[in-house]
């Protein structure tokens, strides 16, 4: 929490939350962009139809409004593409908006917002599961609805990842991913903010709707946690191997687990994680995969990609059936999980120099010589920070083998790197080359081009960032040169921080409060995904002002191939922060990804009454942060005073000019 | 004089409006709704008000025909207009009668009939109580712009 607090001008630095560059992006690409947004309102009830119709002209919005879901759903559908965004009530006589918001899912793939009275958990949580993108609680306010042309970025975006990447479906997993995280880091917020409060609210709408929620966190419920042991997972996994993942549902596996004092709830939100590792694994398959295929560079580059492709065919296998290895890999991770997350790829790594010394199976020799090394220069390190006893050497071992593109590759340098590059960052760049040097030997004898690429891919933290590189250097050759040997540098430089940032983060958060572990450990574990989702809302933002004003100038004099500009915008901000040797600018991002995201409706409440413009909102959430509690009764004493005030001002000043006039 | 008159009137008003506030008739939403309304469209509140109006009434109507049928089983019906009649309430401010939508919804969720029926009849109470009141603001509101010598249209 610390580490967040303090993020002074980060705000304003382009690679922090999509947040901060959408307001930027207000100010700095376009006034007008929102205005113009087409909104399509379904609501039966006519009185919040008027309202609600008012409130988004205000915005500037162009509203049509429908009180029927079925006369809204025809005009969906004779005039595709009229529309941007469609507000939807949940409760409508001729059609459940959730029947609509399916329809619209399906059909024309546009962003749904869901509204209604009523707020219940089981009510929002149904309005998620069925798609909607947001759901507003009535009454609606006026500050909500000017920011729902996020969503429609958001989409916008998304889209165009999938049609850049036709054929590899990385990136737009890639993103899912990065939201899931997201997604955790704001709950792990929330957390912070009054952990108290959370766990009321969490009781209170647990009791309201009786267990209904298939994502509970456990951490916040009051029922003992269940350790999940070796035993029990593989339990849990054989029974869902039986039901298939697809069919596989909590009551169902607990049937088939047949484990007292087990209950549903508990093997609910396992099998959520599970599936979320399932997920993370295919998609870091599919990225890693992804490379080759959208190299248009060198060709050495792609053999030597290839040695990574191994492994990728491997987690690609393991998505689809979930070999043992793969699970006990997920196992290691779902087991580290209750001490502290973000220790795992430390705990993986140090076992792993143990386990490529005894001879792995399936991993080539180098890779365990080069991870040993920096390993072995920072020993203390890493024996100090994590406890050795959660993972058995069998475990890891077995983890290894089903990680390798993952923890190993990634996390092991970085973690390490983490260490020395506190102390010196001209070492980092001698561990590199060592390593890079050790591969050069055993695995490719190849030019330096290539070596270039694959400590990127090795280093970066997430695969996000390696992706970036690769979508970039066909754009143009002599770019990919130029990273030749700096990238490496940056990256690295990079990435030990980002690496450090969630760690500090993940170790706050873990001390402020016991019950985010889960969350944390899934947003942190390997430490990969925070930065990784940081990266793909990085990459959002980068989008998001591609899209509404490409004159904007991000790109530090890098000239981007009409392909993705975004990317090499992200590059860009990349380079130059690790130009300014140890900025601090990824760390603070990642903070703020979270934070960003996670800023609830309550924020979006205060933000009219707050005085500062819009240059200022990352400060102001910042400030936020910190305040949340605060912030509440603030907004009580704006209301009491409300009453007062706007009493004795209302029909103020036109009436009065009338009057005088006369 | 006639400036006289209608500073008297909008103190009445305010009044009128610190009372609804203090009893918790109304709510900031209701603050919110007075803030939509600008010059293109000067009689926004009532406006959306009397929309309001006749809305809650049909779902009273309803409502009441659900509770007073004898073979009366149709609690999901009973809260989708619940459902309904709160996010109207909470949109125009009508704080009160939505807290006793809350009640009702709860009773009609544990087909606990005399309690709806009891709900049933606060919330009408409260319905009326709310609608004489904003009646009584927009007469006066309408008595004062009429005294500031401005012919709004109100009210249709």
């Amino acid at each position: 929490m610390a580490a967040l607090q303090k993020l002074p001008q980060s705000s304003t630095s382009m690679t922090s939350s999509s947040y901060v560059t959408s307001c930027k992006a207000d100010i700095v690409v376009s006034d007008q962009f929102p205005a113009g947004l087409r909104v399509l309102v379904v609501d039966d009830d006519v009185t919040c139809l008027r309202i609600l119709e008012k409130m988004l002209r205000r915005c500037l919005y162009l509203v049509t409004t429908c009180s029927q879901a079925t006369v809204a759903l025809n005009l969906l559908r004779e005039r595709k593409g009229s529309f941007d965004v469609v507000l939807s009530d949940v409760y409508m006589p001729d059609m459940d908006g959730f029947k609509l918001l399916e329809l619209v899912g399906l059909e024309m793939d546009l962003p749904v917002i869901m509204m209604s009275a009523d707020g219940r958990t089981s009510a929002v949580m149904k309005g998620i599961r069925h798609g909607a993108c947001d759901y507003l609680i009535k009454p609606i306010r006026e500050e909500e609805l000017k920011n729902i042309w996020q969503h429609v970025i958001r989409k916008k975006w998304n889209e165009s990842k999938e049609h850049e990447h036709s054929g590899s479906l990385d990136d737009n997993d890639r993103h899912k991913r990065g939201s899931d995280d997201a997604e955790y880091a704001s709950s792990v917020n929330e957390g912070t903010e009054g952990i108290v409060k959370t766990q009321k609210k969490r009781r209170d709408a647990k009791e309201e709707d009786d267990g209904e929620l298939e994502n509970e966190d456990p951490g916040t419920s009051k029922k003992p946690r269940v350790v999940w042991s070796v035993e029990l997972h593989q339990q849990f996994v054989s029974a869902v191997n039986q039901l298939g993942i697809d069919k596989a549902v909590p009551k169902r596996i607990l049937e088939l687990m047949n484990v007292p004092g087990l209950t549903r709830e508990n093997v609910a939100s396992h099998l959520q994680k599970f599936r979320l590792y399932l997920k993370r694994l295919s998609g870091v398959a599919q990225q890693q995969a992804g490379i080759p295929n959208s190299f248009c560079g060198p060709i050495e580059q792609n053999l030597k990609l290839g040695s990574l492709g191994r492994f990728d065919i491997q987690a690609l296998a393991a998505s689809g059936q979930i070999p043992p290895q793969t699970l006990a890999a997920l196992h290691a991770e779902l087991l580290g999980r209750p001490t502290s997350n973000l220790v795992l790829p430390a705990i993986d790594q140090s076992a792993l120099l143990q386990a490529s010394l005894q001879g792995p199976k399936c991993v080539p020799v180098d890779h365990g010589v080069t991870y040993g090394q920096p390993l072995i220069k920072c020993p203390s390190n890493m024996s100090k920070h994590f406890p050795q006893s959660i993972i058995s050497t069998e475990d890891v071992h077995s983890s290894f083998g089903a990680w390798p593109a993952n923890s190993l590759g990634i996390v092991g340098p970085t973690s390490n790197l983490a260490g020395l590059g506190a102390q010196n960052g001209n070492m980092l760049l001698g561990v590199l080359q060592h390593q890079q040097q050790q591969q050069k030997q055993s695995t490719m004898p190849e030019p330096s081009r290539s070596i270039n690429v694959q400590p990127s891919c090795l280093v970066v933290p997430s695969q996000s960032s390696a992706s970036f590189q690769a979508v970039n250097s066909p754009a143009s050759v002599n770019q990919n040169c130029s990273f030749n040997t700096i990238p490496v540098i940056d990256y690295s430089l990079l990435s030990p921080q980002s690496n450090n940032s969630s760690f500090g983060v993940g170790q706050v958060l873990d001390g402020d409060l016991k019950t985010t572990g889960v969350l944390n450990g899934y947003s942190g574990p390997g430490s990969n995904s925070p930065s990784m989702s940081s990266c793909s809302v990085n990459a959002d933002i980068g989008a998001n002002r591609q899209v509404q004003n490409p004159a904007q100038a991000f790109n530090t004099g890098r000239q981007l191939p009409g392909h993705l500009p975004n990317m090499s915008d992200i590059q860009g901000s990349y380079s130059s922060k690790s130009g300014q040797g140890l900025d601090q600018g990824p760390l603070r991002n990642l903070g703020f990804v979270g934070k960003r995201t996670s800023i609830p409706s309550r924020f979006a409440v205060d933000e009219p009454e707050s005085p500062m413009n819009n240059l200022n909102h990352g400060k102001i959430y910042g400030a936020n942060n910190v305040n949340k509690v605060k912030q509440e009764p603030n907004v009580d004493f704006i209301d009491n005073a409300k009453v007062g005030i706007p009493v004795s001002q209302h029909f103020t000043s036109n009436d009065l000019m009338n009057v005088f006039s006369e | 004089m006639l400036g006289f008159g209608e500073d008297r009137l909008r103190a009445d008003m305010n009044r009128l409006l610190a009372l609804l506030f203090h009893q918790g008739v109304l709510d900031e939403q209701f603050l919110q709704l007075q803030q939509l309304q600008d010059e293109t469209s000067p009689n926004f509140v009532s406006e959306v008000v009397n929309i309001y109006f006749q809305e809650s009434e049909k779902l009273l109507r309803n409502l009441r025909e659900l509770l007073l049928d004898r073979e009366f089983s149709d609690y999901k019906k009973m809260g989708i207009h619940l459902n309904q009649f709160m996010g109207s309430s909470s949109s125009i401010g009508a704080n009160r009668v939505r807290n006793v939508c809350v009640a009702f919804r709860a009773a009609s969720e544990q087909n606990n009939r005399p309690g709806c029926l009891r709900a049933l009849e606060l919330l009408e109470h409260e319905y009326c109580y709310l609608k004489n009141k904003l009646h009584e603001l927009f007469q006066i509101e309408q008595q004062r712009v009429l005294a500031a010598g401005v012919r709004y249209p109100m009210q249709n």
